[in-house]
């Protein structure tokens, strides 16, 4: 197990290196130069002396390994266009509310969609089952930005003087409601089926009937031998679930204008901050993959075949 | 042909496969052809395999209902901006933001353009763009998991690797970075964006079903009778991963559609003035205190979508191979 995890974790730096190489090539590949505005010439000279104080005289693969040694010694480099800020600082502003965000419409999709997806696999074909397979098969399909937009709608403009919660920020706790569920929406119906379908597979082992046969009340049979048992692709999941929600806060933080990571990305592009862009691509790249590097890790504990597989 | 490394792989699952078998619930290899005729290495279009499949489709009601429901949408998208007596993009304020009525059946937006009408437009553009990355994913899919699969031992090992350090990329900002390259969004560099960090479970898929495929008699057969590479991958590998792949278009669908209308929604994708579901409900934003219809219309089309989609792949896995059949 210790070896799982150790070459586990070492896989992931060449795999963060190559992540880094090809943002960094494909970033190369945007035309345009953050000096040269058509609006303002600059001088030979100046643009010269410019391009060597960010580096950017240099051949392409020593730039390269600047950036890696940066990300490294944790230094994303300048903001091209905000000029007394550095990367670093625009992570540390917008990366906390995201990553709370992140955070708790992961809670709220693992805390519903679990018992949801256990009560349908537990009664299935019976209406609990139809109801809850319903709302989950609709959640899943909205798209987010209708939810948030809905949810806006009827607790902020129609019974706006019931609710009274904020539309936008990200500061009280009123404020993180709304964003939570609209973000989360999606993920639980997912977890919900995902749930459902292998509760509905575990209860056909062998071991299950073993359970009821020697007459174990039903409760432990639920609980111990089938949900643990079923729990398995649902922690599998967790890790493409993570980059749902990494991408779906593009739009939800838009809609909510809380001052995370996806929103400042998209003011980024359009702004042509590309060492912003770029720092924050290999940010969400390393997050994404730090998320796959556990979920395999805690796989490997859950599912002792796997430790011998590999 | 095989060597001993990729054979092994095949005995025990590695990691990977058992996760995604596990997470798309993949099917196991289509069963070998069940034609009696001695004509085994024969493509599968000559066997009933395809027409059982149909059948066993035909049974199932929420994937008979979620196919028509799919259909009735491309046709409704293709045939009635034709049909429409409105202009989609003509603006006439005195009817702006109308909810649904006998004129309009689904109201105006707020430049008092005809919904019903609109919503058929961007269908074209939204599907489109859907149908076309996905056919990108899947040609890039199948090369990439056809090469690793058949070749096997070092190659595969390293394209495989590859592909583990590219499952780590954030799909929605590699799509934008795209789109910056490209100078913005259209059809054509959306269709780019959404499918180049989108095919590498296509590729995956393809390989496992390729090795598998690999090991069977008929496959064996043809290498002892001599026949070349070309013709056991042409002719008897990649044809029967067809299965799979007609599986693959609507599991890719969904996130293809979904990330056009994120984009659009954010203003990096197809924007306002011409139609397409996600620019539309960027629209629909915009005026949601006054009008939700606006936003609750394309969004309905693009789940209605992907409703369909959802039931169509079921439907399809279990039909093609009934092992898998769920309870």
């Amino acid at each position: 197990m210790t070896r799982l995890v150790v070459r586990r974790v070492l896989w992931t730096i060449p795999v963060i290196l190559l992540v880094i190489l090809m943002t960094f090539l494909l970033m190369r590949q945007i035309e345009g130069n953050p000096f040269r505005t058509s609006e303002r010439a600059i001088p030979e000279s100046i643009q010269a002396n410019l391009e060597e104080k960010y580096g950017l005289d240099a051949p392409w693969w020593k730039q390269y390994l600047r950036y890696v040694q940066g990300v490294a010694t944790l230094d994303l480099g300048p903001s091209l266009v905000l000029r007394n800020r550095d990367v670093n600082d625009i992570v540390r502003e917008h990366f906390p509310p995201s990553l709370e965000l992140g955070a708790l419409a992961m809670l709220f999709a693992l805390v519903f969609g679990i018992p949801l997806g256990l009560l349908a696999a537990l009664r299935a074909n019976k209406w609990p089952d139809y109801t809850a397979m319903v709302f989950a098969n609709v959640g899943f399909a909205v798209p987010s930005f209708l939810v948030a937009t809905l949810l806006i709608y009827f607790f902020a403009v129609r019974w706006g003087d019931v609710f009274d919660v904020p539309t936008s920020g990200w500061d009280t706790w009123q404020s993180k409601v709304l964003p939570t569920i609209a973000l989360g929406l999606g993920p639980m119906a997912y977890f919900a089926r995902l749930t459902r379908g292998s509760v509905l597979e575990t209860l056909q082992q062998d071991y299950i009937r073993t359970a009821r046969a020697k007459g174990l009340r039903r409760r432990r049979i639920v609980v111990v031998h089938t949900l643990r048992n079923s729990l398995i692709p649902v922690v599998t999941a967790a890790g493409p679930i993570l980059g749902f929600l990494i991408t779906g806060s593009f739009v939800i933080e838009q809609i909510f204008a809380i001052p995370g990571i996806g929103r400042y990305y998209v003011t980024a592009v359009t702004g042509r901050d590309y060492s912003v862009v770029m720092g924050l691509t290999v940010l969400l790249a390393m997050i994404v993959i730090v998320a796959n590097m556990v979920v395999d890790i805690l796989y490997g504990i859950l599912d002792p075949r796997t430790r011998e597989a590999r | 042909m095989s060597s001993a490394s990729s054979g092994e792989r095949t005995q025990l699952p590695s990691l990977r496969r058992l996760k995604e078998r596990r997470y798309l619930r993949l099917p196991a290899p289509p069963p070998p052809t069940p034609t009696t005729s001695g004509d085994a290495g024969a493509p599968i279009r000559s066997s009933s395999l395809w027409r059982d499949a149909w059948y066993r489709y035909l049974r199932n009601r929420a994937a008979v209902i979620a196919g028509i429901a799919f259909l009735a949408l491309l046709a409704y998208c293709l045939i009635w901006p034709i049909l429409s007596p409105y202009d989609p993009n003509a603006v006439d304020f005195s009817q702006a933001n109308d909810g649904p009525s006998l004129a309009h059946p689904l109201g105006t937006d707020q430049f008092g353009r005809d919904l019903f009408t609109r919503t058929a437009l961007g269908g074209r553009v939204s599907i489109g763009i859907g149908f076309a990355a996905t056919l990108v994913i899947l040609a890039i899919g199948v090369t990439y998991g056809a090469i690793a699969g058949f070749l096997g031992g070092f190659v595969d090992n390293a394209l495989m690797r590859f592909l583990d350090a590219l499952y780590g990329l954030p799909y929605l900002p590699f799509a934008i970075i795209i789109l910056a390259i490209f100078g913005g969004g259209n059809f054509w560099t959306m269709v780019v964006a959404l499918s180049i960090a989108s095919w590498f479970t296509t590729a995956r898929i393809v390989r496992g079903q390729i090795i598998t495929l690999k090991e069977n008699d008929y496959v064996r057969a043809a290498h002892a009778v001599g026949a070349r590479w070309l013709r056991i991958l042409g002719r008897h590998l990649l044809p029967n991963t067809l299965g799979v792949l007609v599986i693959a278009v609507f599991l890719e669908l969904p996130g293809v559609i979904l990330g056009e209308a994120f984009l659009s929604f954010i203003g990096l994708g197809i924007s306002p003035p011409d139609a397409s579901w996600g620019s539309m409900a960027q629209d629909g934003y915009r005026a949601y205190r006054v009008a939700p219809h606006i936003i609750i219309v394309p969004s309905i089309a693009i789940a209605w979508l992907i409703l369909c989609a959802n039931f169509i792949a079921d439907g399809l896995r279990d039909a093609l191979d009934p092992r898998t059949k769920e309870t």
